[in-house]
């Protein structure tokens, strides 16, 4: 038996539980032979599949204000990542045009991972400055841009993935165009701002945007880049022509069946979850500041995603709050996920430079489309004898004596 | 009521977590993470404390049992309290040890204070050692006594800390294990020291003195005399050097010579006879007392200065926070930096560290 003792979800930003829509979907493919042929295969089989996938393409790109044409789906958000990244900078890199990538400090680990691979592989890496809210300054972009003519390429994300705030693509983007007397390449991670907020790659004037199926109600496993029609890039992977080349492998058709059909319940149903959970997020922050009056609330006020709260408690470890929540059946997160499973402090509130202490205790609760007002009743109840017994008893940090 | 097993990935931890389980309790799973990780499994090491396998272990064993667990990042207490001072007291020619330390610096303080933390009433662990109305108890196995190694706990601790396996035996932990399926019931006991992969404890010294800025010379290799002062040969370094340690000195002899004293100055090894090593009095230093003691006169006790060594008759007394043990009769090579446990019967009274001898 596995232990799975939450059952209130304030860690939307992680994943999102699989809609009840899109599960009755991939189940009725997976139970139809007549689906479970090889995209690729010319016979009728193939054909079958193909269309499922080139559906999900046509649902995906409605979604996201893109062309079907326009669509290359992934493994996922991080795989988006790398692959406009670093096939990007390496198709620029061969052909002997500025490749350096310019992005922020607190990007998601893909991209700076993606930017680390880069630089060892000669890629010139800049970082542009945020302001102690995580906010970016276009006009800072445009004049590192203008100053360093080895930059080709832009990767800032649309939304955090801890601090919830929302960037305006469309602004950066129409600022560098106008400033930057020579082409960049500009993408922009949208998986956290999929489904939350409307997300428009044509109006945004993108060349790049990465997405993924989890964050939005749908299977784990796939995502996509989304890209100019005939951007170039190499792919990461060698060995066949599915996804035109750009990301080769037999089509995951069921996770991709899926993705299309959260992509479309995101298309029409976005204004609604915004209305059901931005005054939850109000009602959490007013709650917050009530219970624990020295609380201490992180990122831009003003533009956020509408879902996501990150906030320090002083005082108080991140990760003996987010222990104390799980026994409570409350599942919330210190920051982004730790693939090892490990808890520790925000990296985001590091890389802004916030004091270490701060960082440790920060909690970032996200709510989604199926939050409730009782939840976050529940809760804001259990929250004040939380952070007493943890204030009263918080081992000190770091080394010894 | 809740409490908080400390899971190493072991059997011992998981049985202790299964008997409160079944007890009724509502049992939540804490690993620390203790060094780093990543080291440790390119070197293909595994099968001591608190590795990532053993990680994973203590997660799986947690599953099984159906109860929550949580790994917790203490590899700065741990470096720091533990790395450091192997490092630091070898580099001054003694032979630390490290399990106490981590035992005292690591284990009990913070991971109490997280499960208070956490809203829970005891600690557990899985020691081989008994808690009966406050005294620590030799475990009732005593093949697996763990006792030697608790005498630096806080005294309050023997209130809220519990060890569920003291009156088991590893057979009947083993036993136990299989009959629930554990993923670890037949995994090999733990022998050598968690961070020291392959048992090089020198090249572990030698890589953290550096990191610590210590005085490498301490480190490079000295001198070999006997008593007379004869110079006999060349040792590697007198952090690779231990009381009483007879291999690998780099001497030839015409007979048996044993390490008699470490002169960390000159870095000089003094070897000579097996009756030379017999010591008939030492200074323990940094006296810690886990139950009431009558001073006012010498107390009768029994003292063990090693793990899994006898407990030898002896004649304590007390100043301070030090104590003076004088043995019934000689006991031989004692090792300064190791502890010395006083006991009385089957309890503990008492511990520190053996300074002079």
């Amino acid at each position: 038996m596995l232990y799975a003792s939450a059952v209130i979800d304030f860690d939307h930003n992680a994943t999102t539980p699989l809609d009840p829509r899109v599960r009755g979907a991939m189940i009725e493919l997976l139970g139809d032979p007549a689906l479970d042929g090889n995209p690729s295969s010319v016979h009728g089989r193939g054909r079958a599949a193909r269309a499922v996938v080139e559906q999900a393409r046509r649902e995906l790109a409605g979604a996201v204000g893109a062309e079907p044409l326009q669509v290359t789906f992934t493994s996922g958000g991080t795989e988006a990542d790398a692959l406009a990244l670093l096939g990007t900078c390496r198709a620029l890199r061969r052909a002997g045009r500025a490749h350096g990538l310019l992005s922020t400090v607190i990007e998601h680990p893909a991209v700076l991972g993606a930017g680390e691979r880069l630089e060892s592989e000669g890629t010139s890496r800049v970082f542009v400055a945020v302001d102690r809210c995580g906010r970016v300054d276009p006009a800072r972009v445009v004049e590192a841009l203008v100053a360093a003519p080895e930059l080709g390429v832009v990767s800032i994300a649309a939304a955090n993935h801890e601090l919830g705030n929302r960037c305006d693509i469309a602004g950066l983007v129409a600022a560098i165009r106008a400033g930057v007397d020579r082409p960049i390449v500009i993408h922009s991670d949208a998986v956290q701002a999929f489904g939350k907020i409307a997300v428009d790659f044509s109006a945004w004037d993108l060349d790049l945007m990465s997405v993924s199926s989890h964050k939005i109600h749908g299977p784990k496993g796939v995502g996509a880049l989304i890209h100019r029609q005939h951007h170039e890039l190499d792919s990461l992977w060698i060995g066949g022509s599915q996804e035109r080349g750009r990301r080769v492998g037999t089509e995951a058709v069921p996770a991709i069946h899926g993705f299309g059909v959260a992509a479309g319940l995101v298309a029409r149903e976005l204004d609604q979850r915004r209305a059901s959970f931005v005054p939850l997020r109000e009602q959490l922050l007013i709650g917050l500041r009530e219970r624990v009056p020295d609380v201490v609330i992180h990122g831009d006020p003003e533009h956020t995603l509408g879902n996501t709260v990150l906030a320090s408690i002083p005082g108080c470890s991140g990760e003996l709050l987010l222990i104390n929540f799980d026994l409570e059946g409350i599942a919330v997160s210190t920051g982004s996920a730790c693939n090892s499973g490990k808890l520790a402090g925000s990296k985001v509130l590091l890389a802004l430079g916030a004091d270490p202490a701060l960082a440790a205790s920060a909690l970032r609760l996200s709510l989604g489309k199926d939050s409730s007002a009782a939840q976050v009743t529940a809760l804001l109840d259990c929250l004040p004898s939380i952070v007493e017994r943890v204030r009263a008893h918080a081992p000190k940090r770091g080394g010894a004596n | 009521m809740r409490v908080v097993v400390a899971m190493s990935g072991g059997v011992d931890s998981s049985i202790a977590a299964a008997l409160m389980v079944e007890a009724g309790h509502e049992v939540v799973g804490l690993t620390m993470a203790l060094y780093d990780a990543g080291t440790q499994e390119r070197r293909g090491r595994g099968g001591t404390c608190c590795s990532p396998a053993e990680i994973d272990l203590a997660r799986r064993a947690c599953d099984q049992l159906g109860i929550p667990h949580y790994t917790v990042d203490e590899r700065a207490r741990f470096s720091a309290a533990v790395i450091d001072d192997f490092a630091r007291e070898y580099a001054a020619g003694r032979t630390p040890n490290p399990c106490a330390r981590c035992n005292e610096q690591v284990k009990f303080g913070p991971l109490l204070a997280r499960a208070r933390a956490l809203g829970a009433e005891r600690l557990v662990t899985g020691h081989y050692a008994r808690i009966e109305s406050g005294a620590l108890l030799r475990a009732a196995d005593p093949s697996k006594d763990q006792s030697y190694f608790l005498f630096a706990m806080d005294r309050a601790l023997l209130d809220v800390v519990e060890f569920p396996l003291g009156t088991w035996t590893k057979q009947l932990v083993r036993a136990k294990a299989r009959a629930l399926g554990m993923p670890n019931a037949d995994a090999a006991d733990s022998q050598e020291l968690c961070f020291v992969p392959g048992g090089d404890h020198g090249e572990v010294v030698e890589s953290r003195a550096r990191e610590l800025g210590l005085d490498l010379a301490a480190l490079e290799p000295g001198e070999v005399r006997d008593s007379a002062g004869n110079l006999l040969g060349e040792h590697r370094g007198i952090h690779r050097v231990t009381i009483g340690q007879r291999r690998g000195l780099g001497i030839s002899a015409d007979r048996p010579r044993y390490v008699l004293r470490v002169l960390p100055e000159s870095r000089t090894v003094i070897v000579g006879d097996a009756d030379e090593l017999d010591v008939q009095t030492v200074i323990v230093n940094d006296f810690r007392r886990l139950a009431d003691i009558d001073e006012s006169e010498g107390l009768v006790a029994h003292v063990q200065v090693r793990h899994r060594g006898a407990p030898h008759p002896a004649i304590v007394e007390f100043e301070a926070n030090q104590a003076r043990v004088r043995f019934d009769t000689p006991v031989r090579a004692v090792a300064p930096g190791q502890a010395a446990v006083v006991y009385v019967g089957d309890q503990v009274l008492g511990g520190g560290w053996i300074g002079k001898v």
